[in-house]
């Protein structure tokens, strides 16, 4: 029963793999790429109602698949923003075999829905690198020359940081003697951690700062951005992102909240530990992220930066190493999911309309298409964090709970690193408006300002589109929706206060 | 009608502006007047309940809403807040009338409009930070949209630069806010619980600034003022009315009823740094004004100037001179909204020009009389002649400030005098141009329609109302007052 | 309630101008011209219900405006108000009914002339500093605009050097004032002359400017003269007048008839009712100063009102040195007040020639205003010549006005002079000495436009010219009586004004 989402996603992918070989073998043309949309979406659908079916319990420290109220949660997650991946479509003619694309999809999601339930290091990784080698495979699907060198960059990378990953898992394996993150705790609450230990962590960090596109192991984000195709961007950029979260989550609040391990990055009151190196991580990656936004002239590579910089707020949380933080990190990283696919369906429909992804290429979208234009109003304002959009409410939570968790005996210890958040969220809006200047302020240049010069949408893009601004308009006025649940699932699965 | 008709009125009507078909675009400038007249409604009408019944609880409105982060949709309206209700009630019927011949894209036009005025009474009625948080931010976006498409002179620029200036103040107060937060245990957002927690007096000596000065540029406090010109003179007119009239009073209400409440022991400390700025705010905007050439930019400097008198005030931190600000609050809003209703709305659409010499030729006093007797008193009201609410209310600051410090008054009297200057300086320029009988005639313009006519009546009356008879006003100000968060600066000695 | 009436009176008529867009533009004025006439039905109300005699308070109005600072909006008429609110209506009838028939304005120029009504009502009953300064300020908008609009040529610079010339009084007065909130806490008029009385204004100066370093009475001294220079202006003495001759002279006829007969008379309304009466612990250092210039002013007025040639010119000269007479009286019972009868004579004297000359002026100007309807616009002394052949009636009031105005005994201008000589020479005698000269120009010079404009050859340019008519003479006919009674019973005056008189007095009297 615990595997049913996943074994629903695996069999779907192989009916789609089937199907796609019979239609193939009859007519002599590939599968519809609609056909593959409405299989592979319907998969998605049943894994979700499969979900409600798995039976919630939290780690027993026995078996390898843990389905505790945090899985459970972000596997519902998962599989959401993994629908809004699939409904997002390819362009025409970008992918020519839809059966294996969409099947890949669905391995992928498999893959992914694996890592956010498990406490196992050796499981954990397994499931990782089943999500991770379909995702390069989907990022290079399209067979351009620009999604090649994505998919070998991402590929490159990819495969290091899963180097860097299995290096410190084994070490850790050998420090505490112990393939669970339980056991990991309970060998640091014995002492102070170990040369090994720390080599462990310091080499699980980076490998996940490579899944989440932190600063400095960036490299491969502008490039999968830009040349993948949309819809395999999508499950990078919200799924994977989301999922990388949790298992960073697990790692430092399960297996390294003691306190000698996390350190401090209190300013002026630095302990060693993972909360300074991740401290420094976050204000490197908001920083790089946010001015190198400022310079591009694609928006793909611009929400790519911002990947960049909203890794940093995120990490700004985790190194508070509280369980409110993480709680408001978790929260964070669904918002930001939601909103960055969204954009990037609608800069996929603006592209496809208008030939490339310009900032200029927006110009007259509110004439155009105007809702299209209210929902990229929408996705960019709640990553620059104006209300009342959802990711307004995750900036201000995050920053509190970070601020609030690092307060010890009523001083701050974390305010340079808020403040330099809080600063570059500002300097981010620039960005995002020049964008939506264009779409909202400047007429399309060739006149073509009237509702049919805009591009129509298939239904599916539509809902790809239209779920996330909705989610994120409700997500902004009721955040307890979900912020109540993380948090008692954090409390529940992790034993955090 | 309680208070929260406002803030409900003002976002009803920005989505039934919204939803409006195409077609029957031109219907919602019928049904953003309505909405802002409802919210004006509702805020004298809570105003009189409350000068009626001042012994009453004050209305409120408490449910939780982020549990996690001890956050809750706290609303509450005591007088001080409900002056200011009714100024953004006031100042937003006017803004309508003033745009009523919007007719490009006038839907989108009335929604970020009366978006405005519901961030700007959420902003006042909220008793959570967070909540006034959000509000104050909910502002920003439809000001950049409102300047960026339907202003003038370097819109672009201008809509960007506020932009900035809002977002970057709104960092430096959320900055202060969490900091306050966590420091008063992580509990809770409420102003009341922040404002009774003690903070050490190391934090207060640097999160007072932080939180200050980010509320305060908004308020177009010197030198961060450089927003205020430009973006006033970018915007059209029911944008610059807004900007002018009340979003600045979002930076000295949160300036006023946050930053004091929360910090006061880093607000003794940085007094004395405050009313210096204030002050050269007041002469310098007023010296400024002095040798601008563009009608609006005078306006737009004479805001700064203004506006000190109100940071000027809360420097102050005597029950005057708290008062004083915010009748300076309400008062400018009336004004600032007058003139530049005047001077972008009736005289530019006309003349296409706001270029003092170049107004010359248009001979306004001939062409365009009622304009010009309105400008003349919303001047009189400017330089604070007596009858006018600037009176009322720079009577108060100076005797705010007498109490804190003597030696500043005169300073300050050289700022009324020079205020006189330019004000008299534009009026005549633009207005009562002095001509060679030689000079061709002036061809005629439009005589004054009657939406023109009716928000000129409208706030020349508020402001001479406010001048004649401020004690209600006074009265619900120091109902605000009173309230608890203000304790700790008004018993300091 | 009677009282507010009768301040709103003629705002309530420049609002019904004011949004009466089909009133053609002579109905406008006509209608004004009725309009102003109606708050002397209230007065005369007023009179009526009050019963009380030898003045004192005949109507009251209050309303708490700042309570916390002392600051109520508090208006009430006595004796010395009521004349003064009789000259107000009484000018203001006659600027409209001149401007009727000098067929200038129109509803906003109606409208402003009823505002500009209204405030210098407020200023005449005003108890408190700030409904006081309230209506003196707002004075200034419609004074402005009414010059600056209507006026000449030359009004633009005019207008705008009265304004802001006034405006500078006016806010060197609200910083004295406001030195006296901060430190003793009230501006109300009576209860700042008890506070006087007491000794406890240079008292609580001291105090509260302690960190100046001057004593109390040095800084009382300061306040007082900012109050002065502000009410120097208006009036204006000597050397504040820079702004007079250009503005009478610009401004149409009408407008100069407010600006003499009204406006000039809220200074010496000033100095008599709030000046003298909250100043009197600095009033005998101040004295000598005030009185050079009053004698300035005399001499200055006159000398200067010989060498125009403009007549309107010359009636403004006069003026000046007509109104430092009043000064000149204030002067001195600031100085002393050492003989009893002769300050009262004197305070009286203040009350009347002020009053005297309010009328004397209005029909001056009335016959400027009916020479330049004849003329079309000329008004200079040697445009004319004759006049007494053409038009016999027109020359018996204006010289029955001239004479007045050099103080002929029997009309009204004489009482006046007189109380203030008989007054000044009680007190300070070499200064009336002085001035007398001053009276002797001015009939120099009033005699000499007698016999200019109205005897010699008839000039035959303006032969045709016809007497008045019916309408014209009924607009005369008013300020003419006002000249003649006086001169015969001038009780009728005096009985408004005996019991403040003494009251003034009785303020000054415990200072040496």
């Amino acid at each position: 029963m615990q595997l049913l989402p996943e074994a629903v996603l695996v069999l779907t992918a192989l009916v789609l793999l089937g199907a796609a070989v019979a239609v193939e073998t009859q007519s002599g043309k590939p599968i519809s790429k609609h056909a593959a949309i409405v299989i592979a979406a319907c998969g998605v659908v049943l894994a979700g109602l499969a979900l409600c079916y798995v039976p919630v319990d939290v780690d027993s420290g026995k078996s390898l698949i843990v389905i505790d109220p945090l899985a459970h949660i972000f596997k519902a997650v998962v599989l959401g923003l993994g629908l809004l991946a699939v409904l997002l479509p390819p362009a025409r003619g970008e992918i020519p075999q839809p059966g294996e694309f969409y099947a890949l999809m669905l391995f992928a999601l498999t893959g992914l829905l694996l890592t956010t339930g498990t406490n196992h290091l050796l499981f954990l990784f397994v499931a990782l690198e089943l999500a991770s080698l379909s995702l390069y495979l989907l990022v290079g699907f399209s067979r351009t020359a620009r999604a090649a060198e994505a998919s070998l960059k991402y590929f490159l990378f990819g495969g290091v940081s899963a180097a860097f990953l299995l290096f410190g898992l084994s070490f850790l394996y050998g420090f505490a003697h112990s393939a669970t993150l339980a056991g990991v705790a309970d060998a640091l609450g014995a002492g102070p951690p170990s040369a090994l230990a720390v080599t462990g962590l310091v080499m699980v960090v980076v490998g996940l700062g490579f899944k989440l596109a932190a600063a400095p192991f960036h490299y491969w984000a502008p490039d999968v951005y830009q040349g993948a195709p949309a819809t395999s961007a999508a499950l990078v950029v919200a799924a994977s992102k989301v999922v990388g979260m949790v298992v960073l989550v697990r790692f430092l609040m399960l297996g390294f909240h003691a306190v000698s391990a996390a350190g401090s990055a209190a300013w002026g009151g630095m302990v060693a530990g993972w909360s300074p190196w991740l401290a420094v991580l976050a204000a490197v990656s908001m920083v790089l992220g946010n001015v190198l936004a400022l310079a591009q002239t694609s928006v793909r590579r611009l929400l790519a930066y911002s990947a960049v910089a909203n890794t940093g707020y995120l990490l700004v949380a985790m190194s508070a190493n509280g369980a409110s933080a993480a709680g408001a990190a978790l929260f964070y990283v669904i918002v930001y999911g939601l909103a960055t696919l969204g954009a990037l369906a609608v800069t996929a429909a603006v592209e496809r309309d208008r030939g490339n992804d310009s900032p200029v290429a927006f110009a007259g979208l509110i004439h155009r298409s105007p809702w299209q234009a209210v929902a990229l109003l929408v996705f960019l304002t709640s990553l620059a964090g104006i209300p009342p959009l959802a990711g307004f409410v995750g900036k201000f939570v995050l920053f509190s709970a970070a601020m609030a968790e690092s307060t010890k005996g009523g001083t701050p210890g974390l305010t340079w690193l808020v403040a330099l958040a809080a600063i570059m969220s500002a300097i981010s809006l620039y960005y995002y408006l020049s964008v939506l200047k264009q779409a909202f302020v400047r007429d399309t240049p060739d006149g073509g300002n009237t509702a049919a010069a805009g591009p129509t949408l298939s239904p599916a893009h539509f809902l790809a589109v239209a779920l996330p601004a909705m989610a994120l308009v409700v997500l902004g006025l009721f955040p307890a929706l979900l912020l109540d649940p993380i948090a008692s699932a954090l409390v529940a699965s992790l034993g955090l206060r | 009608m309680t208070p929260a008709w406002t803030i409900i009125s003002a976002f009803a009507g920005a989505l039934l502006v919204l939803l409006l078909p195409a077609r029957m675009a031109i219907a919602s400038r019928a049904i953003a007047l309505a909405a802002s007249l409802v919210g004006a409604v509702a805020a004298a009408a809570s105003c009189l309940t409350r000068l009626n019944n001042p012994l009453d609880p004050v209305w409120s409105f408490d449910r939780p809403w982020i549990p996690g982060f001890g956050i809750r949709f706290h609303l509450a309206a005591d007088g001080l807040a409900l002056t200011l209700l009714l100024l953004t009630g006031i100042v937003a019927v006017a803004g309508v009338l003033f745009s009523w011949n919007v007719e490009r894209r006038p839907r989108a036009f009335f929604a970020f409009f009366m978006t405005i005025i519901g961030g700007v009474y959420g902003v006042f009625l909220s008793r959570d930070a967070f909540l006034l948080f959000v509000c104050y931010e909910i502002v920003i976006l439809p000001k950049y949209m409102l300047i960026a498409i339907w202003g003038s002179t370097n819109k672009e620029y201008g809509a960007m630069k506020l932009t900035m200036y809002s977002i970057g103040s709104s960092a430096l107060i959320l900055i202060g806010l969490v900091v306050a937060y966590a420091a008063s245990g992580g509990k809770s957002f409420d102003i009341a619980h922040l404002a009774s927690a003690h903070y050490a007096p190391a934090l207060q000596a640097w999160a007072f600034p932080v939180l200050f000065v980010g509320f305060a540029v908004l308020a177009g406090m010197w030198p961060f003022h450089t927003w205020a010109p430009t973006g006033h003179v970018a915007a059209p007119t029911a944008a610059s009315m807004l900007l002018a009239g009340v979003v600045m009073k979002l930076g000295a209400y949160g300036a006023l009823c946050v930053a004091l409440p929360l910090f006061p022991q880093g607000f003794e400390q940085w007094k004395p740094v405050i009313a210096g700025l204030a002050l050269i705010g007041i002469v310098y905007g007023a010296l400024t004004a002095l040798s601008q050439k563009d009608l609006k930019f005078v306006i737009g400097y004479s805001s700064v100037s203004h506006m000190g008198f109100v940071l000027l005030g809360i420097a102050a931190g005597t029950h005057w001179g708290l008062r004083g600000a915010v009748l300076q609050m309400i008062s400018h809003g009336i004004i600032a909204g007058l003139l530049f209703g005047i001077a972008g709305r009736v005289v530019y659409e006309r003349t296409h020009t706001r270029d003092l010499t170049e107004l010359r030729e248009f001979d306004l006093w001939r062409t365009l009389p009622g304009a010009a007797i309105a400008f003349t008193l919303a001047t009189a009201a400017s330089m604070g002649l007596p009858g006018f609410s600037g009176f009322v209310a720079e009577i108060s600051v100076v005797i705010g400030l007498w109490q804190f410090s003597p030696w500043l008054v005169p300073v300050v009297a050289f700022g009324i005098v020079i205020t006189g200057a330019f004000s008299l300086r534009a009026l005549h320029k633009a207005f009562f141009p002095v001509r060679n009988s030689d000079d061709a005639p002036p061809s005629l313009l439009p005589p004054l329609t009657w939406p023109e006519i009716s928000a000129i009546s409208l706030l020349i009356a508020v402001s001479l109302a406010i001048g004649l008879y401020p004690k209600p006003w006074i009265v619900l100000i120091d109902d605000g007052l009173r309230s608890p968060v203000f304790h700790s600066i008004l018993s300091m000695p | 309630m009677l009282l507010l009436t009768l301040l709103l009176l003629p705002l309530v008529g420049a609002a019904l101008l004011a949004v009466w867009p089909g009133l053609g533009r002579m109905s406008a004025v006509s209608l004004a011209t009725v309009w102003s006439v109606l708050p002397l039905v209230l007065l005369a109300a007023m009179q009526f219900q009050h019963t009380g005699t030898g003045g004192g308070v005949m109507a009251e109005w209050s309303l708490p405006w700042m309570p916390d600072a002392n600051i109520h909006l508090t208006f009430s008429v006595d004796g010395t108000s009521c004349l003064f609110l009789l000259l107000t209506s009484l000018v203001t009838f006659s600027s409209l009914g001149l401007s009727a028939r000098l067929d200038i304005g129109n509803r906003a120029y109606c409208a402003l002339i009823l505002v500009m009504q209204s405030m210098l009502c407020g200023v005449f009953t005003a108890r408190h500093f700030i409904p006081w300064f309230l209506c003196w300020e707002m004075t200034l908008i419609p004074a402005y605009l009414l010059i600056r609009l209507w006026g000449g040529v030359g009004a633009p610079r005019a207008a705008l050097r009265f304004f802001i010339v006034t405006l500078g009084g006016g806010v060197s007065m609200l910083l004295g004032f406001l030195a006296l909130q901060l430190s003793v806490g009230t501006m109300d008029f009576a209860a700042l002359s008890q506070l006087a009385a007491h000794h406890e204004l240079t008292a609580g100066l001291g105090r509260a400017f302690v960190l100046t370093g001057f004593g109390g009475h040095a800084l009382l001294t300061v306040v007082a003269v900012a109050v002065l220079l502000g009410l120097a202006v208006k009036i204006p003495v000597v050397p504040f007048h820079a702004w007079l001759p250009d503005a009478y002279a610009e401004a149409p006829t009408p407008v100069t008839m407010l600006l003499t007969g009204l406006l000039s008379k809220m200074g010496v309304y000033g100095l008599l009712r709030v000046f003298l009466p909250i100043f009197p612990e600095v009033l005998p250092s101040l004295a000598p100063w005030l009185t050079a210039l009053a004698v300035a002013t005399v001499l200055l007025g006159a000398v200067a009102a010989l060498a125009q040639t403009d007549l309107k010119r010359i009636f403004a000269y006069s003026s000046v040195n007509h109104l430092g007479y009043c000064v000149l009286a204030v002067a001195a019972v600031a100085a002393t007040c050492a003989d009893h009868d002769a300050g009262a004579a004197a305070v009286s004297g203040v009350v009347l020639q002020a009053f005297n000359h309010g009328i004397i002026a209005v029909v001056l100007f009335f016959g400027v205003g009916i020479l330049e309807v004849r003329s079309g616009g000329a008004r200079g002394l040697n445009d004319f010549g004759g006049l007494r052949a053409n038009m016999p009636v027109f020359a018996g009031l204006m010289g029955l006005a001239l004479l007045a105005s050099l103080g002929l005994p029997g009309l009204s201008g004489f009482v006046g002079e007189f109380l203030i000589f008989y007054g000044v020479f009680g007190l300070v005698p070499w200064s009336a000495a002085v001035s007398l000269i001053g009276l002797l120009l001015t009939a120099v010079f009033l005699l000499r436009l007698i016999r200019k404009v109205f005897h010699g050859p008839l000039r035959p340019s303006i032969a045709k010219w016809s007497d008045l008519t019916r309408s014209e003479r009924w607009l005369f006919a008013p300020a003419i009586a006002l000249i003649i009674i006086p001169g015969l019973w001038p009780q009728a005056l005096l009985q408004f004004i005996n019991g403040d008189t003494l009251r003034l007095l009785e303020l000054l009297h415990p200072f040496p």
